[in-house]
């Protein structure tokens, strides 16, 4: 598999895969592919602004589908994340019904595998709802969440950085968050539909 | 909002987090398969932690995203003071390296036995040689006028060949570009002195008879020369044959 400096694809979609090295393992992306992929999208009509926006996604993009298994290597993930920054970019060029600058050329070798990348990810502007939703929750309710649902953190250790009296109070506020968040989302049926887009592809 | 109960409704949030025993797990897989409105009510659960999971992960690359691009634009700051020192070695060895290598290529296509004969021959001064108080013959009287021909011609019309004679006769064919003749007449010199076991300008003679093989392009004898003359310690043109030029003598050779 491709290298990236000493970072196996392998291992970097093991640390990704597993939450381990995260920051790391995200860096070595940043500094492997960002010039080449930025570079695709400022010759087709992008800014360095739009370039910075469609690498992040593409970053979380890869993320997510590494840890929901549905990148099996069968690509490398050089190709993988051209595929994505291509897919990502047309779909807003298209949103912003632009012209498409010297796409034939790039197509041309660049995606070796097939793949329908739209099937593997949301449109942004869904993604941003739900982020914009999460945003809406409280200081503390968001920061409980987080430290259980994306950090893994336990009971134990979520208390450590809370402050809270004891576990029992912090499980009891986690558990109103969650239901606060889950009756937002009851009352928003779009996002609803991008969130099971993103759950099962 | 949901029909569900508080305490099946905590069921599902330690089931979703997995907190529970085989038993209570399998039990309410059960509940789940049975009834289609829990279900839903689960599921919900779900799209409420990949929300959460989703807001983590665009904060967790958003981060790094600000702090890489401040990186790869700024790539120079990578470069540590020891990095720096390294690279600027390296750019002026190699530029040294460099202008050495073109030194020697300007020099190997540019060097000439004249161009090395020029930087090392300088004309005899024959006061050095003229006894005080004696008349001047007229060897020495055409030497000082610089009437090298008539040097020559007094040399082959039966003039004395002493070693004063023979060597004068040596310069004046150099001055007049007569390599063979000049190789002559130092032989001679140093031939005569072998004879009478002197060495009466034998030290002279054989320097200027390097130069005189050196401009007739007879290098291996040149080089040959040279060595007698540096392997003699009390020869007084020892270090004149300097390493440098014995290497511009073997590069006309190899050339």
């Amino acid at each position: 598999m491709e290298a990236i400096k000493n970072f196996p694809d392998s291992e970097l979609v093991a640390n990704i895969r597993n939450g381990q090295r995260m920051d790391e393992s995200i860096k070595a992306i940043y500094r492997a592919y960002f010039d080449s992929l930025s570079w695709y999208i400022m010759n087709n009509s992008g800014s360095r602004q739009d370039a910075e926006d469609i690498f992040q996604e593409v970053v979380v993009a890869f993320i997510d589908l590494v840890q929901k298994n549905k990148f099996r290597g069968e690509a490398t993930i050089k190709t993988f994340l051209f595929s994505l920054n291509r897919y990502s970019w047309l779909n807003e060029l298209k949103r912003r019904k632009r012209a498409l600058v010297r796409e034939e050329k790039y197509e041309k070798g660049q995606d070796m595998v097939e793949m329908d990348i739209g099937q593997l990810i949301a449109e942004r502007e869904g993604k941003a709802e739900v982020i914009k939703l999460v945003s809406q929750l409280g200081d503390t309710c968001r920061k409980i969440l987080l430290l259980f649902y994306f950090e893994n953190l336990s009971m134990k250790e979520i208390l450590e950085n809370m402050h809270y009296e004891n576990e029992q109070v912090v499980r009891n506020k986690k558990y109103k968050c969650l239901r606060q968040l889950e009756q937002m989302l009851d009352e928003n049926p779009a996002l609803k539909q991008t969130l099971k887009n993103l759950l099962h592809g | 909002m949901d029909n569900s109960t508080p305490d099946i409704y905590e069921k599902l949030v330690q089931y979703l987090d997995g907190e529970l025993s085989d038993d209570e797990k399998n039990a309410v897989e059960q509940q789940l398969s049975a009834d289609s409105a829990l279900k839903q009510t689960y599921d919900k659960l779900l799209l409420a932690k990949e929300a959460v999971r989703q807001f983590g992960l665009k904060e967790k690359v958003g981060g790094i995203h600000h702090h890489m691009m401040k990186e790869l634009a700024t790539p120079v700051k990578k470069i540590s003071t020891a990095g720096k020192i390294i690279r600027y070695t390296i750019t002026i060895a190699a530029s040294v390296l460099l202008l050495i290598s073109g030194y020697i290529a300007y020099d190997f296509f540019t060097l000439t036995s004249e161009k090395i004969f020029s930087s090392n021959f300088k004309p005899y001064n024959l006061s050095t040689v003229r006894d005080e108080g004696l008349n001047e013959d007229a060897f020495e009287k055409a030497y000082r006028e610089k009437n090298y021909k008539l040097v020559l011609q007094l040399h082959e019309s039966g003039a004395i060949r002493n070693q004063k004679n023979n060597f004068l006769c040596g310069i004046a064919a150099l001055e007049l570009n007569n390599n063979s003749k000049a190789i002559n007449c130092f032989n001679e010199v140093i031939e005569l002195n072998k004879k009478v076991e002197l060495r009466e300008l034998n030290d002279e003679s054989e320097y200027y008879l390097f130069l005189s093989y050196l401009r007739n392009e007879d290098y291996d004898l040149a080089l040959e020369t040279m060595k007698s003359i540096r392997d003699n310690p009390n020869q007084l043109y020892k270090e004149k044959i300097t390493w440098k030029l014995i290497q511009e003598v073997k590069l006309l050779k190899w050339r």
